[in-house]
C-alpha cells in the first residue's frame, strides 16, 4: 500500500522559490538577449516633416533613426552624403567606431562592408569619389544627435564616413562638418554595439539601410 | 601579490573606452573647458590636473588655482582678441591651454606652440614683466611653423651685420634676456640673438605690443618690413 506523502511547508517554499527563480532567469535571459526591447521604432510614414526632401532614414538593428539634413549649413557635405545614400552605398556598412554614450561612427565603404570587413584597415577606407572641403564656418550647435562628416587630423579630408554624437560636444563646432541632426530614434543608436576597452568594434553592428525619405 | 595583480587587471578590463573629447582633439590629457564662447572662436582650456606629454614625456605642466587662472585669463584673452577668427584659422591656432610651471626637458618655458594640433600651451605663471609680449611671441611661432616658406631664415640672417651668427638652437645659448634694449642695434632683446626664429618672434611681439623703433636702426627697420610684408601675404587685412 502506497502511502501518500504530504510535502512539508519548507519543501513547498523551496519549490515555489525554484519556480520563481526559473521564471526570473528565463525572463532576464530574454530581456538581456533582446537589447532593442524597450527601443521605440519610428515609422517615417506616420510622421509629418516640414522639409521631407531633407529627411534620411537610417535603419539599424534597433529600428529607424530619422535624420534631418541641413544643406544650407554644409551644402557640399550634405550633397556628398545624399549622393552616397541615393546609391545605397551605406547599406551593410559597419558602425566601426563606437564610444558608449559619446558617438557612433560608420561609413567606411571600402573596409567596413558586411562580409568583407577588414579590421586592420577599417576607418581608413575611401568612397572613390575623392575628398571634399570641410565646411566649418557656419555656426552650428553640436548638441546630442548631431550628424557630421568624419575626417583625418587634417581639414578638407572628408569623404564618406560620418558620425552621430550621443551627447553635447560644443568643441566640435568649427572642427567638423555638420550635415544634420537626428530628430527621431536616437535611442536606437545608443544600443549600437561597443567594446569596453576599445573605440574600434570587433564584430560590429551594421547599417541595414540608409535611404532618403523621397528619392 | 597575485591578488593585487588580479584586482588591477580586473579594473583594467572593466574600465570603459575613454570618451575624452579634448584629448581626442589635441592629445593633451587632464584638460577642461575654461571658455569657448569667444568672438574669434579661440577655445580656452585649463589643466584640471598636471599633465605630461611629448617625446619621452618631456613636456610637463601643472594646474593652477582658480583665482589665479581667472586673473590671467583676462590678460591672455585681451591680447589674443587682437587676432580675428579668419587670421587664426589661417595660422592654425584654435586651442589655448592654460597651466603653470610649463617645462620642456626640465627647462622652463613661456609657451609651447603646436600648429599641427592647433594648440598653444601657455605658462600663466611666466614672468609678469614680459607676460603679455610673450603671448604674441608664442603666437608668432605658430605663424612661422605654419608658413615656413614665407619666413626664410637665410633671408632674415642677411639683415644682420656681417659675421653675426645665431646659436644652433634657442636653448644652446645663454642669451635669454627679454628686456627690450634702449639701443636696439638690430635686435630688440638679448634673446633675439639666440636664433633667427626667436629673433623674428621678438620683432613680431614688439610690433604687436607697439614698441617704438629707432629710425636709425636700419637692420631692425628691414626686419620689421620683412615681418609686416609676410603677414600681409598670409592675411591682407592683418593689422599691426
Amino acid at each position: 500500500m502506497i502511502q501518500k506523502i504530504k510535502a512539508s511547508r519548507s519543501e513547498k517554499i523551496i519549490l515555489i522559490f525554484i519556480i520563481l527563480l526559473t521564471v526570473f532567469s528565463f525572463g532576464s535571459f530574454l530581456l538581456i538577449k533582446d537589447k532593442c526591447l524597450f527601443v521605440k521604432d519610428y515609422d517615417p510614414k506616420k510622421i509629418k516633416f516640414n522639409k521631407p526632401k531633407n529627411i534620411a532614414i537610417l535603419n539599424v538593428p534597433c529600428g529607424n533613426v530619422i535624420i534631418e539634413l541641413y544643406p544650407d549649413t554644409s551644402p557640399n557635405g550634405v550633397k556628398r552624403f545624399m549622393t552616397l545614400v541615393k546609391s545605397k552605398a551605406y547599406d551593410n556598412v559597419a558602425f566601426h567606431r563606437v564610444i558608449k554614450g559619446a558617438l557612433v561612427q560608420a561609413g567606411d565603404l571600402e573596409f567596413g562592408k558586411r562580409g568583407n570587413i577588414d579590421y586592420g584597415r577599417i576607418g581608413t577606407g575611401k568612397s572613390g569619389l575623392g575628398t571634399i572641403n570641410s565646411e566649418v564656418d557656419n555656426p552650428f550647435n553640436f548638441e546630442k544627435g548631431s550628424v557630421a562628416l568624419a575626417r583625418t587630423q587634417k581639414y578638407n579630408t572628408e569623404d564618406s564616413q560620418f558620425f552621430i554624437i550621443l551627447r553635447d560636444e560644443p568643441l566640435y563646432e568649427t572642427e567638423y562638418t555638420p550635415i544634420g541632426k537626428v530628430i527621431y530614434g536616437l535611442e536606437a543608436l545608443e544600443e549600437i554595439k561597443y567594446l569596453d576597452k576599445s573605440q574600434y568594434v570587433l564584430r560590429p553592428d551594421f547599417i541595414n539601410t540608409l535611404r532618403m525619405l523621397i528619392d | 601579490m597575485n591578488l593585487i595583480r588580479l584586482i588591477l587587471l580586473s579594473l583594467f578590463i572593466l574600465s570603459q573606452a575613454q570618451a575624452d573629447t579634448i584629448y581626442n582633439l589635441i592629445k593633451i590629457p587632464n584638460l577642461e573647458i575654461y571658455e569657448i564662447n569667444t568672438p574669434n572662436k579661440l577655445r580656452y582650456l585649463y589643466a584640471k590636473q598636471p599633465f605630461t606629454i611629448g617625446v619621452d614625456n618631456n613636456i610637463n605642466c601643472f594646474n593652477s588655482e582658480k583665482k589665479f587662472l581667472d586673473k590671467k585669463y583676462k590678460i591672455i584673452k585681451k591680447n589674443l582678441d587682437r587676432y580675428d577668427q579668419n587670421f587664426l584659422r589661417k595660422i592654425n591656432l584654435k586651442y589655448i591651454v592654460l597651466c603653470e610651471d610649463l617645462s620642456i626637458s626640465k627647462i622652463n618655458t613661456a609657451g609651447i606652440p603646436d600648429n599641427i594640433m592647433k594648440t598653444l600651451i601657455l605658462d600663466i605663471k611666466f614672468n609678469e614683466s614680459y607676460f603679455e609680449r610673450v603671448i604674441h611671441h608664442e603666437v608668432f611661432h605658430i605663424i612661422n611653423d605654419t608658413y615656413k616658406e614665407l619666413f626664410d631664415e637665410k633671408i632674415w640672417s642677411n639683415f644682420n651685420i656681417k659675421n653675426f651668427e645665431y646659436a644652433d638652437c634657442s636653448t644652446c645659448t645663454n642669451k635669454i634676456g627679454l628686456d627690450t634694449y634702449k639701443n636696439t642695434d638690430g635686435f630688440f632683446t638679448e634673446y633675439s640673438r639666440s636664433t633667427a626664429s626667436e629673433d623674428m618672434a621678438e620683432v613680431f611681439s614688439h610690433l604687436i605690443i607697439g614698441s617704438s623703433v629707432d629710425n636709425k636702426d636700419t637692420i631692425l627697420q628691414n626686419k620689421i618690413k620683412f615681418i609686416r610684408d609676410n603677414l600681409l601675404k598670409i592675411d591682407r587685412n592683418f593689422k599691426l
